[in-house]
């Protein structure tokens, strides 16, 4: 793993020499809690590292909730996302698969993919929720961004994961190779002990395939339990940063507009006619784990869940689908 | 190289004639303004401009590439606007898309095709292009039900299959009227009737989720494998991309990985039937 690194003030500045040219978006913690956001030179400072996890599924940079299709794309300014958990990077392999395949490339999609630098950033710590390690995702990311951003003792890490990684860190001054073996060891020993918190907060989870085949086996007592606290709301599928499905909307001109859709709301699989498999509100509860665990695995080799545990903050019913699996293992 | 085609944006087609069928369906032919073919058991995308699109299958054949003739069931908000239209106005259509009949795999074969209700709009395009090989096929057999004798579409179509070599072509009616003087019973009663070499035939069955479901029980039940039976799968195809998740029918996506399946590809899969 090739390492870079820069003192924390000449990471600030090159920040602000970057906005120059790119659009930047970084974790930073506000009142809420920590999200992206746009950021303005004055922000620089208050860009949070290593800390998890931003509220906003990395999705919604990629798919916007709502988009005319449509109309002639406007080439947007490069941008960067600094501060992305693995979690979301191993979520838009999924993404990938579905709006770059060859036959039906979106090209939306691909603009962004292309226009985008991405960030990413190791957890150091972990939330109430988090358990990507169950399904042997790492907290830090060794592939699939382009760069992973580590700040410790003053100095800012970059691990290089791309070549549109390497080529962008060329490009920055006062950047260097990292020599310090003691700097690498503390990366590596926070890595460890977030690690150690990820397996200890979820003793006892089933592992990805595991919990497939628990839920084939559910029966339908265990949905019609945990949906009669489901309203439907979709917070679940819109917090996803798996979860895309979405509907065309026509308008005048045949115009499409392309907007978020989820399968936890009433008529999703409606047909002309009025046939409905999703009717019942168990069921659409159902699809959304036969969806994740079981469907998706056939068809894509990227995971449809990667334990970011949004859908467990999210859920206003308070369902935890964590509960659901352990009960299923019992 | 890159493909930049915008996979959403419609061709525009110029909707020149509609037929009507029976008090609820209609055939619609429209004419697309840029070069568009199909194959046949392949759907498209056919938008009503500002309301809304949806998915069929065309009916006419698939050697004619000039127009396109798509039947519609006025059963839903967008085909209820579609029933208005009349002929001048401007329509939109994406595709096509999916996975039609393998029309080859039939070759050297007994085709027989139980179908029902609007389900005769895509068997008709299939009928045409059969008509067109049928140097290649042993024989074709359709059976066909609809509700009533006014539900009953293309009537001309069976007099006229009847009267082709090596075509036959029979109807029935759930419930009759006092003109009618043919079959009574649904669709799977006519299989009765007729005469076939099951180990050397495939069966096609595209109507209504109820009829697809207990035809293939009587088909199997009559001694066809799960690989000689072609299900036409009927879900809700919004995006026909494989991408907007609305046909998800446990792994497959009905858009791309059919519509057109064999009963062996899907059989493993519970959610078949819902």
């Amino acid at each position: 793993m090739q390492y870079k690194c820069i003192p924390k003030e000449e990471w600030d500045k090159t920040i602000e020499r970057l906005l120059l040219s790119y659009t930047i978006f970084a974790s930073v913690e506000n009142e809420y809690g920590l999200d992206y956001e746009l950021i303005k030179p004055r922000d620089i400072l208050k860009i949070s590292y290593n800390k998890p996890k931003p509220a906003t599924p990395l999705k919604s940079f990629f798919l916007p909730v709502k988009e005319n299709v449509t109309l002639e794309r406007i080439d947007e300014k490069p941008r960067i996302i600094l501060g992305i958990p693995n979690c979301d990077i191993e979520g838009l392999g999924l993404l990938d698969e579905i709006y770059l395949d060859i036959e039906f490339n979106d090209v939306f999609y691909r603009n962004r993919r292309e226009n985008t630098i991405l960030i990413a950033s190791d957890c150091f710590g972990i939330q109430e929720n988090c358990h990507c390690l169950s399904y042997n995702i790492k907290p830090y990311s060794e592939t699939n961004a382009d760069l992973a951003v580590i700040n410790l003792n003053g100095i800012i890490v970059l691990r290089i994961l791309s070549a549109k990684g390497e080529d962008f860190v060329k490009k920055i001054p006062m950047m260097q190779s990292l020599e310090d073996k003691n700097l690498v060891s503390a990366i590596e020993k926070e890595q460890h002990a977030t690690e150690t918190l990820l397996m200890t907060s979820n003793v006892g989870l089933p592992d990805y395939k595991n919990t497939g085949e628990l839920i084939i086996k559910a029966k339908e007592n265990i949905w019609e339990k945990y949906a009669a606290h489901c309203v439907s709301c979709g917070a679940c599928t819109t917090i996803c940063p798996t979860c895309t499905c979405f509907l065309l909307i026509d308008k005048p001109g045949l115009e499409k507009v392309k907007q978020l859709d989820a399968c936890q709301y009433p008529g999703f699989e409606r047909v002309a006619g009025g046939e409905d498999a999703l009717f019942e509100l168990h069921n659409r509860f159902r699809n959304r784990y036969m969806c994740k665990y079981v469907w998706k695995p056939e068809k894509f080799s990227s995971l449809a869940c990667t334990g970011c545990g949004r859908c467990i903050d999210a859920c206003i019913g308070k369902i935890n689908k964590n509960e659901i699996f352990m009960e299923l293992v019992k | 190289m890159q493909d930049n085609r915008n996979i959403y944006t419609p061709i525009r087609a110029r909707l020149t004639d509609v037929i009507e069928e029976s008090p609820s369906i209609k055939t619609f032919v429209v004419v697309p303004e840029d070069k568009f073919s199909f194959k046949t058991g392949q759907f498209i995308e056919l938008s009503v401009d500002g309301v809304g699109e949806a998915p069929f299958t065309p009916s006419s054949s698939p050697l004619i590439t000039e127009k396109l003739e798509v039947t519609v069931m006025k059963t839903g908000y967008v085909t209820e606007y579609m029933h208005m239209l009349k002929p001048g106005v401007l329509m939109g259509i994406r595709g096509p898309y999916g996975r039609g009949y393998p029309v080859e795999a039939f070759f050297g074969k007994e085709v027989l095709i139980l179908g029902g209700g609007c389900g005769l709009a895509p068997i008709r395009s299939l009928l045409y292009t059969l008509e067109s090989i049928k140097d290649k096929l042993v024989k074709v057999i359709l059976c066909y039900g609809s509700k009533t004798p006014a539900d009953c579409i293309y009537k001309p179509l069976f007099d006229r299959l009847n009267s082709i070599e090596k075509f036959e072509a029979y109807r029935t009616v759930d419930k009759a009227d006092e003109d009618w003087d043919g079959s009574v019973g649904v669709a799977t009663t006519l299989l009765n009737k007729i005469k076939i070499n099951i180990k050397n035939s495939v069966a096609v069955v595209c109507g209504p989720p109820i009829m697809m479901k207990f035809g293939t029980i009587r088909l199997l039940e009559m001694g066809y494998k799960d690989d000689q039976i072609y299900l036409s799968m009927e879900k809700n195809m919004s995006c026909g991309l494989g991408k907007c998740g609305h046909c998800m029918m446990g792994e497959f996506f009905v858009c791309r990985d059919g519509p057109v399946f064999t009963y062996d590809e899907i059989k493993h899969n519970p959610e078949i039937w819902k």
